[in-house]
């Protein structure tokens, strides 16, 4: 008698199966569903905390303005704690289970390069993902014509600052310090294009990422002899770089790359972190640029705590309006397919918070100039005009 | 040639420091293991805790008074010790009252999983945005010569020193410490002898919380940011112990000054001489374990337990 | 060899297994999420595979594996090394793969003998974090922390895509190993495991060879490791360093021990209680109090999850297949029961 109910069961649940028809993804009459996978219990905790909390400012102002053609945006976030496998299963909770509409700032290069598969598979966009890898604007890879960058790669800030390290100095010796992982392939793309195009050779010293202890490698450069150093780490590493080179009373010139230019990096490494340049691919949140003033606005209106407003605050404001603007030319009766058009239609595109914006069929980079800051007497300085 | 001594000497002194603060991880976990024969695997995040209960401390005091002073420190100090009492008592309750008898693979499953806890919870209180430390003794350095050393790692050094002197006088010439010696050894007898074990058990977890919050405290200002993974530092303790010889509290902080000291060099000169030692550079306290395990089990310093059947 | 078994399992292991296969299809018609779910479910069936092996090593025989993870990844990272960079078929890789990640384990049975509990853990944690290490450094083949890209698996012509055919195919072999783990425990080899977990004297006096079963534990433990590996691999096609850490050994024997040691249907329940538990249960949740706790999320998935694995020890050491025991025994009217050995 079990037998046969359990039977009865099965096959009842079998037919129901062929009636249900999926919805079209996260798009309703009033809201549209955002995904975002962040570190939020991980090594950079931090990022995941303040960057998406920069886009939910953004998304709330829009919100109270009536939104996107009459509808609110909402983000979901989910936490890979950077471990690519992770990131993995919380794409496929956004995209599978939570149908999100499109996914939008997903943090690292080893994450964002692992869910590639998912987003070909199921047809979803990615926007402006929180890395500066310059595989991301890669259209030869699998699902590139979905991602649209914003950010200058680090293998063109490395490029950059080689250049503007040999044109200060032609007798440079140049170092660097990276990390052993995407990130650092990346990097070490750019500073090999450099190295051919200026033949000269730089001294590389890896480290893995996490680690907190840099005395070898800030000894071997000692010795190298080398007069500048690039430090492609986060924020953690050019501080305790520079700090225990400063112990050693070796004071060659610092620069880094990606997310070294944050702040902080100066604050926390003190004497040892001034003159310290780093690569920067939007205006300063502290600048006179159209942007960056509303941005400081938003935070007065909304009430910002104070530890949040920063580089990587703004960086989440600033990707967001760039996904709005997507949204907006993503039309009345927005689909996967039409966002991505619309993205495409950028052209020159600037609200004063990047530099100007252009996406094509073939361009999915957004940006690929960088402004270099320095830290003088404690406070970041903007010291060069765009270069590219 | 000079150039290289100096280098060598430098790390070795930072590696010394280091060392102090494993051996000092290792001395609580070992007190504990000898004692009630619980494998505590949070040993790690006690010394997390002590060193964000510190810093708590050092902030709410700094606001009050502005700019920090040796008293702000001292304050804090204090501070943290009252908590990191508590915390013993608090601990001792959880683990070892339910789990005194349980077999070893669900005692170390729980101090793994009261890891995760710990960690969770001050993720949590503390909240994402990173925490800078702060030291009394801030960059300032020492110079020998040509030998540059951090008054950090002179501090650390120092305190070790002067716990060990302290722990070697509670443990030889006081009633209590006796009755620990006495409990470790052999709980049944102590218990016939009239020694109150169970207080004992206390005492030994308030001991190790104390131990792991001053290392947390000395660890502090040569991590540049604070960071709930401190905890994982405390895993090496492990190797620690066991190069020092299970069991044995000298050997704790002289197995940990090994490691440490290994560690630095290795990652210093040796990783500049020999490229290739940059790859294992974080796994050879690992490496310093098994090999210990293999050749003599004991360590250095440990002394055999013979179980019976 | 009737006899050998509870009646009861012999009606209920066919239909459990049409269960199985006919899932997939029962979660398309419940949710149009089924998608995901069918992942989570891969996910646990791949880890079912490998912690039937670690049962094994750790319930069956007692000695305490810290550091299985490092099997997963030899036999994951093997795979993907062989089959897209020597052009190995997927099939053979099935077969070879395992075999490596095998070896790896008579590596570490060799220590293994000499030492016990405790440091046994130590000595299996730091053999987790040396493999690790190891794999990173051989960047030629493995491109160190960055990971790796891994291709689809191919059968018979046929290239497997999509979570709905990867079920299928993990299934399979999760089906086959639970049953090979079942006769493994049941034999003369799985009753050495015991003997040697109870009191290693006594079964050295009863004739067991320590060393050649040890040996065997960390042999057969590899074996299913390195298979659920070569799974992991090309069924996520991107395998990174990042995710073998100690975090997941100890998920491991979490798994093992909430199931209940030295039960394979222990394993089987704990892993996928744990796994369910983890991408399921703990995330809905966390989406409920998502707005209170905002971005400290994935400390409150930690947070309930150790809380979880604590509450458990302490009361419930007999773990799920323990209580699933007592409750049939409960149940039943008569006292008058098949052997109650909790195999």
């Amino acid at each position: 008698m079990k037998r046969v109910m359990g039977t009865l069961i099965i096959i009842s649940l079998l037919a129901v199966g062929c009636v249900k028809r999926a919805p079209s993804p996260g798009v309703t009459e009033t809201e549209i569903l955002i995904g975002n996978v962040q570190d939020l219990s991980g090594p950079m905790k931090e990022l995941g905390a303040v960057i998406p909390s920069g886009s939910n400012m953004y998304f709330q102002y829009i919100n109270d303005q009536g939104g996107v053609h009459g509808r609110s945006i909402k983000m979901l976030i989910e936490d890979h704690q950077y471990n690519p496998q992770k990131a993995v299963a919380a794409t496929k909770k956004l995209v599978e289970k939570d149908q999100v509409f499109c996914l939008y700032q997903i943090i690292g290069t080893s994450p964002c390069e692992a869910i590639r598969p998912i987003l070909s598979e199921t047809g979803t966009p990615l926007i402006a993902p929180a890395t500066n890898s310059g595989t991301m604007s890669d259209l030869s890879r699998e699902a590139g014509d979905l991602i649209f960058h914003t950010d200058t790669g680090y293998d063109r800030q490395a490029e950059i600052l080689v250049g503007y390290i040999l044109n200060q100095n032609s007798d440079a010796k140049i170092g660097l310090v990276y990390q052993d992982d995407d990130y650092g392939e990346n990097v070490l793309e750019g500073i090999s294009k450099a190295e051919s195009e200026h033949e000269i050779t730089v001294q590389k010293e890896s480290y893995q990422r996490g680690a907190i202890d840099f005395k070898g490698q800030t000894m071997n450069l000692l010795k190298g002899g080398c007069t500048d150093v690039i430090i492609a780490g986060i924020i953690r590493e050019p501080v305790t770089v520079m700090k225990t080179a400063e112990a050693m009373n070796y004071k060659p010139n610092f620069f880094g790359t990606g997310p070294t230019v944050d702040a902080r990096v100066g604050k926390l490494a003190g004497s040892a972190g001034e003159g310290f340049t780093a690569t920067y691919w939007a205006h300063m949140w502290n600048s006179d640029a159209p942007g960056a003033k509303l941005y400081r606005e938003l935070c007065e209106k909304y009430d910002i705590p104070e530890p949040y407003i920063g580089l990587y605050h703004y960086y989440g404001f600033a990707t967001a309006q760039l996904l709005v603007e997507g949204l907006e030319r993503a039309g009345r009766n927005p689909t996967r397919k039409s966002l991505v058009r619309g993205l495409e239609t950028l052209k020159n595109w600037d609200v004063g918070s990047f530099p100007p914006i252009t996406f094509g069929r073939n361009d999915h980079a957004g940006v690929d100039k960088v402004q270099l800051v320095q830290m003088q007497n404690g406070e970041q300085v903007v010291i060069t005009d765009w270069l590219e | 040639m000079t150039d290289l001594f100096s280098g060598l000497t430098q790390e070795i002194i930072s590696g010394i420091a280091l060392g102090s603060i494993y051996g000092l991880i290792a001395l609580g976990f070992t007190m504990i293991f000898k004692a009630t024969e619980v494998v505590n695997f949070a040993q790690g995040e006690l010394m997390m805790v002590g060193a964000y209960v510190n810093f708590f401390f050092v902030t709410t005091f700094l606001s009050a008074s502005g700019t920090p002073t040796a008293w702000t420190f001292l304050v804090a100090l204090g501070g943290s010790m009252i908590f990191s009492v508590l915390f013993g008592y608090i601990l001792d309750f959880i683990i070892n009252r339910p789990l005194k008898d349980e077999p070893i693979f669900s005692i170390i499953m729980a101090t793994l999983s009261l890891a995760i806890i710990i960690r969770a919870v001050v993720a949590i209180i503390a909240g994402p945005i990173s925490l800078m430390p702060f030291s009394p003794f801030g960059d300032s350095t020492v110079t020998f010569g040509n030998i540059v050393v951090s008054l950090v790692d002179l501090s650390i050094i120092g305190s070790a020193i002067g716990l060990v002197i302290i722990f070697y006088y509670i443990f030889h010439y006081t009633r209590w410490g006796i009755a620990m010696q006495a409990t470790s050894e052999d709980p049944i007898a102590a218990q016939l002898m009239g020694i109150p074990i169970k207080r004992i058990y206390a005492l030994v977890w308030v001991f190790s919380a104390v131990v792991a919050t001053l290392s947390g405290i000395l660890l502090a200002p040569r991590i540049a940011l604070l960071d709930t993974t401190m905890g994982f530092l405390g895993l090496k303790a492990f190797p620690a112990a066991v190069l020092g010889g299970f069991g044995s509290i000298p050997g704790a902080i002289v197995g940990g000054v090994i490691l440490g000291v290994i560690e630095t060099v290795s990652m210093g000169t040796l990783s500049f001489h020999f490229q290739w030692i940059k790859d294992i550079n974080d796994i050879i306290p690992w490496i310093v374990l098994i090999a210990v395990l293999m050749i003599k089990p004991d360590g250095l310093f440990g002394v055999e337990k013979v179980k019976k059947v | 060899m009737k006899g050998r078994y509870e009646d009861e399992n012999l009606y209920w292991i066919p239909v459990l297994i049409i269960f199985v296969f006919l899932l997939p299809f029962i979660l398309k018609g419940l949710s149009f999420s089924y998608k995901y779910y069918l992942f989570v479910l891969n996910m646990a069936g791949i880890y079912i595979i490998l912690n039937v092996g670690l049962d094994l090593l750790s319930g069956f025989t007692g000695l305490l594996s810290l550091g299985h993870a490092a099997f997963l990844a030899v036999g994951a990272y093997s795979s993907a090394i062989m089959v897209d960079q020597f052009g190995v078929p997927f099939w053979l890789s099935l077969i070879l793969s395992p075999l490596v990640a095998g070896l790896f384990g008579f590596v570490i049975g060799f220590p293994a003998l000499r030492v016990s509990g405790m440091y046994l853990g130590l000595t299996t944690m730091g053999f987790g974090f040396i493999v690790r290490r190891m794999i990173i450094a051989f960047r030629e083949w493995t491109h160190g922390s960055g990971g790796l890209d891994v291709s689809s698996p191919v059968l018979f012509g046929y290239t497997i895509k999509t979570d709905w055919n990867n079920y299928f195919l993990i299934y399979t072999f999760v089906v086959i190993a639970v049953v090979a783990g079942r006769r493994i425990a049941k034999s003369k080899i799985g009753r050495a495991f015991m003997a040697i977990r109870d009191s290693e004297q006594a079964a050295e006096a009863a004739g067991i060879n320590l060393a050649k079963y040890k040996m065997l534990a960390f042999f057969i433990s590899g074996l299913f490791a390195g298979f659920a590996g070569v799974l992991f691999a090309h069924t996520n096609s991107f395998i990174s360093t990042d995710h073998f850490d100690i975090l997941l050994s100890i998920y491991f024997i979490i798994m093992v021990l909430v199931g209940g040691v030295s039960s394979i249907y222990g394993a089987v329940l704990g892993t996928l209680f744990i796994v369910l538990l983890d991408y399921l249960f703990v995330p809905l949740l966390k989406d409920q109090i998502y707005f209170w706790f905002n971005t400290q999320a994935g400390d409150i998935q930690s947070l309930i999850f150790g809380l979880i694995m604590f509450l458990f020890i302490i009361f419930q050491p007999m773990g799920l297949y323990g209580m699933w025991l007592k409750m049939r025994i409960y149940w039943k009217l008569f006292p008058f029961n098949p052997r109650q050995r909790f195999t």
